[in-house]
């Protein structure tokens, strides 16, 4: 508004500059030097801010920044040596509480030093690459306090004194160790990382190097995975409450390194303690606290997996391959159902549900199932019993989880085509049988069989019961076509008509049958084929069952449910009471083996013995005379005379299986060499063997040998033929 | 003491004046605004109260309508601050003397 003023305002600085030149920076400097001091010492209330603040920005705006900055240094300085002794005289105790107290003091001056000269760390320090006035003061207390050579050590040694003494169970001041790991921090993370963590993480890992040492030797590996957890959560609380968060995991891994990796062996296969006991006693807690432990380890997890394999595949091993086991099929299947449980359970309770648990679980079991050569058939007579019996009155989800389970040791068979063998045997008697317990149950499995294992593997099982069904609209018509031709009396036939190839069918099977059977079995012959045409019928008499009524002495009457040879053998019984063994088979003509088997369970099984033999015994020989048993009597009006087969195959059947299922898998093998051949025209000979055996390993597994074979035979019927020059490469001939 | 919790600061001019204004305002200012809330206890801090003994009344006052228009300006209102070029170059140094 008013120049004249105005610049007079402008002159002035120029004149006070020539004018107090040499006293003007020494005057200035004075003022601000005192107010420090009195800052201090706490006595700044009387102090002008806007006074030092003009000071401080005269003096830079002058030229004596240099002045006013070197001044601050040497002040500070100053304060902190004096600091620095009080520190180093605090007595015992009292050394963090006096370093806690003088850093909160230090902080607030350098605060208010920074305020008033913060013209200075605005233009001078940032013209001139000086450390701002804050960041100074913080160096200088690392400097002068901090990393004193009299109080570095002792410091470092408190906090490491504390921290042990805190491990080992005494209470501490942790709110003044925050104050103090605090300032560290502060002082840029440099200073906390080498004047404080690393020295701590050694000494952690000493101590921890120690006490693991005695806890190993004192305790059992459960207890000890107890007190490891704790000291981890114990120095993760740590961290939480007076060290930098970054700590955390540096510490955990010291506390992993000693307590558990460093003794990891040890503890998995700690005697009577270990993983494995723990398994076998399904210790879910200890399993679940050993699991979260290991898997901070890098080869903890793996440790424990590989010696739980080797566990479940010794234990495997031991139950599949135990005579005594094998005795029992059923009682074996539950065996391993019940083990595959046990371990779902363990690795669903304790392990989180890992995969890599799981993969393992599941290579042990296909190892171990595999290793018996039966257990196929042992896993179908399992489903066998289930379906004729087990499940009767089970509800439909139980059934199914039933089912489910068995489809999961199906799935680990590497022999399927085994299996689908015997399950063909199996399910034929029972349906021939009428015995199995709900055709439900027995659908919904083969539609997991086609699910798991396609179309092919289920389309005979499926005509199975579609050859059932038809038969039973057959019969209808048959019965009603004939019903009343025969007196009440007279013997009735239900026949089942099955198609050739669907069925296990042996062909050996003959029997000269009573006339009055044969009679009607003539009847059912010419309406069967009066209504298809081109046909042929043959009789499976080993399949079939028939209902007797017998009369014994005393009046006694029975119903007696007995297979068709056992029907040829006792009908030959209404005309003599005495017959040999030659006579029967004379008569009979049923094939020996057959004969001697059925003629064992008429006579030798107790209870249900409906002819004696001469002589008394368990076998029978070609030599034996049969007698009509009159003193027969049984608590039942309806006996079942079931013939004396082992449910599992004998000796000499299990061969024959074997024999015809190696024969099935030749053309299976072939088909697939042709079909590979096909599409790649020439190939080397270990290449086939390893495609053929990609493709049929869903059923089964393949032996290169016989691949080889019928590569051969493939060759000699001219579908291959060898290269000319590599006699490796097989080339396909169309 | 209330003072220093009060909603307005009373800043004097070299000459004396008195400028009552509102304490968001004058924080518009760093230096202010650090006087006004230093952890030490300046004198400043405690009264309320900041003498400025090299700025003339009518700086000050531009400075203070400046502090108002400045507030304006940062909410939205972008409207012109008019500056008489006789006194820009104080205005200047006591801009960089406040730190605003």
């Amino acid at each position: 508004m008013n120049p004249a003023k105005k610049k007079n305002f402008k002159i002035e600085p120029f004149k006070h500059k020539v004018e107090m030149d040499p006293k003007y920076a020494e005057k200035t400097w004075k003022i601000l030097e005192d107010a420090i001091h009195e800052i201090y010492n706490h006595n700044a209330s009387g102090l002008s801010f806007e006074e030092l603040y003009r000071n401080a920005y005269n003096m830079v705006l002058h030229k004596y920044g240099e002045k006013l900055y070197s001044g601050v240094v040497a002040t500070m300085t100053q304060h902190l040596r004096e600091i620095a002794r009080i520190v180093e005289a605090a007595q015992g105790g009292l050394f963090l509480e006096e370093l806690d107290v003088k850093w909160r003091e230090h902080n607030k001056s350098l605060q208010m030093i920074r305020d008033i000269l913060m013209y200075m760390d605005r233009t001078f320090v940032n013209n001139f690459n000086k450390t701002p006035v804050h960041e100074l003061g913080l160096n200088l207390w690392r400097d002068y306090i901090v990393r004193s050579p009299k109080i570095k050590d002792r410091l470092l040694n408190t906090l490491l004194d504390l921290v042990h003494r805190e491990r080992t169970g005494e209470v501490i001041n942790r709110g003044l160790m925050r104050n103090i790991t605090k300032m560290l921090v502060e002082l840029g993370l440099p200073v906390y990382q080498e004047d404080f963590e690393r020295p701590f993480l050694e000494a952690a890992s000493d101590f921890y190097r120690l006490e693991s040492q005695q806890l190993i030797e004192t305790s059992d590996c459960p207890d000890y995975l107890r007190k490891a957890e704790k000291r981890l959560n114990e120095e993760i609380e740590r961290v939480a409450h007076y060290l930098d968060s970054k700590s955390e995991a540096k510490i955990t891994q010291v506390v992993e390194r000693e307590v558990i990796g460093n003794r990891l062996k040890l503890l998995v296969e700690m005697e009577n303690s270990g993983l494995i006991s723990m398994l076998i006693d399904d210790k879910y807690d200890d399993l679940g606290r050993m699991y979260n432990l290991f898997r901070r380890i890098n080869t903890g997890l793996q440790t424990m997996r590989e010696l739980m394999t080797a566990h479940l595949r010794e234990t495997g091993r031991q139950l599949v391959t135990d005579p005594e086991r094998l005795k029992d099929p059923v009682e074996f299947v539950q065996r391993l159902l019940d083990e595959k449980d046990k371990y779902d359970k363990i690795i669903q309770q304790s392990f989180n549900n890992d995969k890599m648990f799981q993969n393992a679980l599941n290579s042990s079991f296909e190892y171990f199932i595999n290793l018996n050569i039966r257990s196929p058939e042992f896993i179908s007579l399992f489903v066998d019993d289930k379906l004729r019996k087990g499940l009767k009155g089970v509800s439909e989800e139980d059934v199914e989880l039933v089912l489910d389970k068995v489809m999961m040791l199906f799935r680990y068979l590497q022999e399927k085509d085994v299996f689908e063998k015997y399950y063909k045997q199996h399910l034929a008697k029972r349906l021939l049988s009428g015995r199995t317990v709900s055709d439900d149950a027995e659908r919904s499995l083969i539609v997991k069989l086609k699910t798991e294992c396609g179309y092919q593997f289920t389309s005979k099982l499926e005509g199975m019961f579609t050859d059932m069904k038809t038969s039973r609209d057959t019969m209808q018509g048959f019965n009603s076509t004939w019903a009343g031709a025969e007196g009440n009396d007279g013997p009735t036939l239900t026949v089942q008509v099955l198609t050739t190839g669907s069925w296990p069918t042996q062909s050996g099977a003959r029997c000269t049958m009573p006339t009055e059977i044969l009679a009607m079995c003539d009847k059912f012959k010419m309406y069967y084929l009066s209504t298809h045409t081109g046909r042929r019928l043959t009789w499976q008499t080993n399949m079939g069952t028939a209902d007797l009524k017998a009369t014994f002495g005393d009046g006694n009457k029975h119903e007696l449910n007995v297979s068709t040879y056992q029907m040829c053998i006792l009908c030959l019984f209404n005309t003599s009471d005495h017959l040999t063994y030659r006579e029967i088979e004379q008569a009979t003509d049923i094939p020996a083996p057959d004969l001697k088997r059925n003629l064992q369970s008429l006579a030798c099984v107790k209870g249900k013995n409906v002819l004696r033999k001469e002589p008394m015994s368990k076998d029978i020989s070609e030599d034996d005379v049969f007698i009509f048993n009159d003193k027969f009597s049984s608590k039942f009006y309806k006996v079942k005379i079931s013939t004396v087969v082992a449910q599992k195959e004998s000796e000499p059947e299990k061969q024959e299986t074997r024999q015809k299922v190696e024969e099935d898998r030749k053309p299976q093998i072939e088909a697939a060499i042709v079909r590979i051949m096909k599409s790649r025209r020439l190939l080397d000979h270990n290449n086939i063997i390893s495609e053929v055996t990609k493709q049929l390993q869903a059923r089964f597994m393949p032996n290169p040998a016989v691949i080889k074979k019928r590569i051969e035979s493939l060759i000699e019927r001219e579908f291959l033929e060898r290269d000319r020059t590599d006699r490796k490469l097989y080339r396909y001939l169309a | 003491m209330t003072v220093s919790k009060s909603e307005t600061v009373k800043l004097v001019s070299a000459e004396g004046f008195e400028f009552i204004i509102d304490r968001k305002a004058a924080v518009v200012s760093n230096t202010l605004k650090n006087m006004l809330s230093s952890s030490g206890n300046f004198t400043e801090t405690e009264l309320g109260e900041v003498n400025f003994p090299e700025i003339s009344t009518p700086i000050l006052e531009k400075v203070c309508q400046y502090f108002y228009w400045s507030l304006q300006f940062a909410s939205g209102k972008e409207t012109e601050f008019v500056i008489e070029p006789e006194m820009t170059l104080e205005l200047m140094m006591a801009a960089n003397y406040l730190h605003t």
